[in-house]
């Protein structure tokens, strides 16, 4: 290997590999993808932030928030329920046959034999798709993220430390803005033991006018300003809780199935 | 402080010898084992197929079929989207607006047919909801729904609120829908003509 | 002196100008990278003395940290061991020694440019991609300048055989400039939609921090092992097929595993990675046979032992990394400290201290003049050590406590971040004997530096007041 041509020529060609890999297929498979649909719905997704929430973004990518959370749901598996949505005409004998019956967690060939079980007893069963994973466990999210989720974010916040929870689904599992507001002023207030900085200069103590401001926060004792003075979160803490409240995770897509639950009737 | 004793003004040299095959050939049965590892886990390229699925095959598969869990949660979504901006997200209209859903007459009737017609063909003139008169109008929303659609809608009104009523499939609405060229908005004498 | 010392002496002195700016700026960077560490580790120690101020918080303190150390430390440190090498190896002097002293000006202004971009919240939020645009363009520019001028030079030399290094040096020129541009208008100049831009950093990522310090570190090291062990690199073949198998599986990797892109990516993200062990093994065997046995090993805590712990912490940074993404290790580990630990072993525990030797040997040769501290060297030598085994070894296995906490959904979130604070406070210590070893390294330069500068004024002062000579004075 004498020639400095030939070497430049071959690592040209494997750097051309790996962008191709890596850049241009990324880009032809998913760069101009389009809304999906949600699973048995009209509605497609995602739907793209309103102003407040896309300044948000802009505010979490400026502070390093992606330093210490991640916005990525995973997911280890896939799993069948059965679900029973009749007892038919002998519930008692149902009953008995469900005690002895493990109906979660199957895999499809075991929820088939269950469904079968059940069918012949004279019930009627469904069976649900249940993702499975610690994530999906602590209800950070109800199935992995795809790349649809990110579709209309300006900059991909994806992280990659878990110094803090996971936020893809913050806005379902957190979706108090008076929370959110507090724990960024005084994370220790509502978060015991957290190591969270409190982002104090996003909000501004200030005296107390006329009355109090109806933004003002309610925080809890110990975190309280100084008599006659009131926290009241600027422009930008909004922005950020407005964007940390349209995160959610939990719509089904042809990618990321499950059988959402439906909330009993009145 | 001094580096070893040798001259440090000779650059190093490089041994020549011959080339190893061991390492050749260990490279050889990795780069198979990777291929099979990428056979079992990529889903070969499909952008559909993310870990924890293998294939395009089993994703398939793990598909929730519609069940009537899913069914009503459909028919959950279409309503909020499309009825309930004016018969109210509860069922029970706004005066004014729209007349109520839970309770009405026309909507736990044992047959669906008339029901069918109200959103496929919308209604004018006076028409009576649980006792009151109605004199609204309504335009034809069910009729860019597709069948699955408004089956679903249906089913999930005739079962919502404390109504209590079969379902409507997309069978039967595929049906009313082909008997209708054409259609105009119903008057209460023609949806009374039609049986229930 | 013989005419091959002569000969040395001229290409050594041809390089002082550039190597001076280049590693004196890069040594500054070291000091305030290393600072900057320590502030954010400390931010978990005590999180609310920090919450007044935006620079005072981890997103920001962290970024600027880690950039400090890639950008303002590696980078430059490398291209400036590596324009050396190429003159020694080359058996020609640099010629044009301006552009180079531009152009490392500029780099250093770049990055200067970039941190504080960081700092006023402009950054882009891309991890190792943070330069807003500004210290971008300087940074590329200034690559350009250099990476031109380099194989102007290289082109031009003497001696036209090629030596192992030369191919993982050139190869290493080549890359950066492919990799920024590419990454910083996809993703910042036109963004590309979606994850994509995700992708793209870490293809980014992957290229910059694993492939191009790879390459450079072990270019430095197959030249510096056999001239210090006084043996012929072993072998040709080993370093030939080490090159090839690095630089394609090392640069076809970067997605983790469970990312929320198709498949495809991570599995061949994944498989890429385990190859890697290929040219860990030939790397391996090169070292070996080169350094073992050989004479004159006694540690004295100089070059030679710096370029040594460099190489064995290069194996096992690869071994972590392969480590990683090995399916079940790498389900345990992803998302916890273990990332940043094979991080800072490779960046620091590798690649920097195998530049501290690399430069410990180069400067007082290049400069003429010998380090004021020469006992300094062998203290830096020792506080690095301990300081990256304290940092890497806490962080590792905090990481994996912590990654068993995350992975079991009957532990509240809450412990698992609990569980890591004996750790963290463990790598504080390390990083507080990393941030003094760096001192170290920069005293000895800045009073190189601040020597070479007295001596250019004694220079000119002799010169002024040396009796003239006839011929000087006008008739």
């Amino acid at each position: 290997m004498k020639n400095g041509f030939v070497i430049f020529l071959a690592a040209f060609a494997m750097i051309f590999t790996s962008w191709s890999a890596f850049v241009l297929g990324p880009q032809l498979q998913l760069g101009r993808e389009k809304q999906v649909p949600v699973l048995n719905s009209t509605e497609v997704y995602p739907r793209s932030r309103h102003g407040e929430a896309n300044q948000g973004l802009q505010v979490y990518r400026a502070n390093g928030c992606a330093a210490c959370h991640t916005e990525q749901v995973q997911q280890d598996g896939v799993a069948c329920e059965v679900v029973l949505s009749s007892a038919g005409k002998n519930p008692a004998a149902i009953s008995n046959l469900l005690a002895t019956l493990n109906l979660r967690g199957l895999s499809q060939a075991d929820a088939q034999a269950v469904s079968d079980k059940i069918a012949a007893g004279g019930g009627k069963v469904e069976t649900h798709i249940v993702a499975v994973g610690p994530d999906i466990a602590r209800g950070w999210g109800l199935r992995h993220s795809v790349a649809e989720d990110f579709l209309y974010d300006n900059v991909v916040q994806l992280g990659s430390l878990r110094i803090g929870p996971d936020l893809a689904g913050v806005g379902t599992r957190l979706p108090d803005a008076n929370w959110q507001l507090l724990h960024l002023y005084a994370p220790k207030s509502v978060v015991k033991d957290s190591l969270m900085p409190p982002f104090r200069y996003l909000f501004e103590t200030r005296k107390i006018g006329d009355a109090p401001s109806a933004d003002a926060l309610n925080l809890p004792q110990g975190f309280t300003p100084p008599a006659g003075y009131e926290v009241v979160p600027k422009p930008e803490a909004k922005e950020l809780v407005a964007y940390l409240l349209s995160l959610h995770a939990d719509v089904p897509l042809y990618d990321a199935p499950f059988t959402p639950v439906v909330v009993a009737k009145p | 402080m001094s580096d070893p004793v040798i001259s440090t003004s000779s650059e190093p040299t490089a041994a020549r010898s011959l080339a190893p095959m061991w390492i050749l050939v260990l490279t050889l049965i990795l780069l198979f084992l990777g291929a099979v590892y990428f056979d079992r886990h990529s889903g070969w390229f499909d952008q559909q197929v993310y870990s924890p699925y293998a294939s395009a095959a089993m994703l398939d598969s793990y598909q929730p079929k519609s069940g009537a869990a899913a069914a009503a949660a459909q028919g959950k979504r279409v309503y909020e989207q499309v009825c309930g901006l004016c018969h109210g997200v509860d069922g029970l209209g706004k005066p004014g607006q729209a007349p109520p859903l839970a309770g009405s007459d026309w909507v736990i009737a044992k047959g669906h047919n008339r029901l069918a017609h109200i959103p496929l063909a919308g209604i004018n003139g006076p028409i009576t909801v649980g006792g009151k008169n109605w004199n609204l109008g309504m335009a034809a929303m069910g009729a860019a729904l597709s069948d699955a659609d408004l089956a679903a809608v249906l089913t999930y009104i005739r079962s919502s609120w404390g109504n209590q009523a079969g379902e409507v499939t997309a069978d039967d609405i595929k049906t009313i829908r082909a008997g209708l060229v054409r259609p105009q908005p119903m008057s209460l004498d023609q949806l009374m003509a039609m049986p229930e | 002196m013989t005419v091959n010392e002569t000969q040395t002496n001229k290409i050594d002195a041809s390089c002082r100008v550039p190597l001076l700016v280049l590693f004196g700026g890069a040594a500054a960077w070291l000091v305030v990278g290393s600072l900057l560490a320590l502030l954010a580790s400390l931010t978990f120690h005590m999180p609310d003395k920090f919450g007044d101020c935006p620079w005072g918080t981890y997103g920001h303190l962290q970024p600027a940290a880690d950039d400090a150390l890639l950008y303002g430390f590696c980078i430059p440190a490398g291209l400036g061991v590596a324009l050396w090498i190429f003159a020694r190896l080359g058996q020609t002097p640099l010629r044009g020694a301006l552009v180079p002293v531009v152009a490392a000006h500029l780099w250093h202004l770049g990055v200067l440019v970039g941190l504080v971009g960081i700092f006023v919240g402009d950054s882009t939020g891309f991890a190792w991609l943070e330069f807003p645009r500004g210290g971008s363009a300087l940074l590329f520019f200034s690559y350009l300048l250099l990476g031109l001028w380099a194989l102007m030079n290289f082109s031009g030399r003497r001696d036209s055989g090629m030596f192992p290094s030369h191919w993982f040096l050139v190869a290493a020129l080549f890359l950066f400039p492919w990799i920024y541009s590419a990454a910083n208008i996809l993703i910042v100049g036109w963004p590309v939609r979606g994850v994509v831009q995700a992708v793209i950093a870490w293809w980014f990522g992957n290229n910059l921090v694993f492939v191009w310090t790879s390459l450079v570190g072990l270019g430095t090291a197959f030249y510096f092992l056999p001239k210090f062990s006084g043996r012929p690199l072993q072998t040709y073949f080993y370093a030939l097929f080490a090159f090839w198998t690095l630089l394609f599986f090392g640069s076809m990797r970067g997605v983790p595993s469970g990312a929320p892109v198709p498949a495809w990516l991570p599995t061949l993200s994944s498989l890429n990675s385990l190859m890697l062990i290929i040219p860990v093994i030939a790397i391996v065997i090169i070292g070996w046979k080169t350094v073992v046995g050989a004479a004159g090993q006694e540690c004295k805590g100089g070059s030679f032992c710096m370029v040594k712990f460099g190489f064995v912490a290069f194996i096992l940074s690869a071994l972590l990394l392969i480590a990683q993404s090995c399916p079940v290790i790498g389900r345990l580990t992803q998302f916890t400290w273990f990332g940043p630990a094979q991080t800072q072993l490779q960046l620091y525990g590798f690649f920097a201290i195998t530049m501290f030797g690399a430069i410990y040997h180069i400067l007082p040769r290049a400069v003429g003049i010998e380090f004021a501290f020469p006992k300094l060297i062998r203290v830096q030598h020792w506080l690095a050590m301990l300081g990256i085994f304290i940092l890497v070894a806490s962080l590792a296995v905090g990481g994996v406590e912590q990654g068993m906490k995350l992975n079991d959904p009957a532990v509240a979130f809450g412990d698992s971040t609990k569980a890591m604070l004996m750790f963290l406070r463990v790598s504080t210590t390390g990083l507080l004997f990393i941030l003094l070893a760096n001192l170290l390294f920069a005293l000895n330069i800045f009073v190189m530096i601040l020597a070479w500068k007295w001596s250019l004024v004694k220079t000119v002062f002799a010169f002024v007041i040396s009796p003239l000579n006839k011929a000087e004075v006008k008739a």
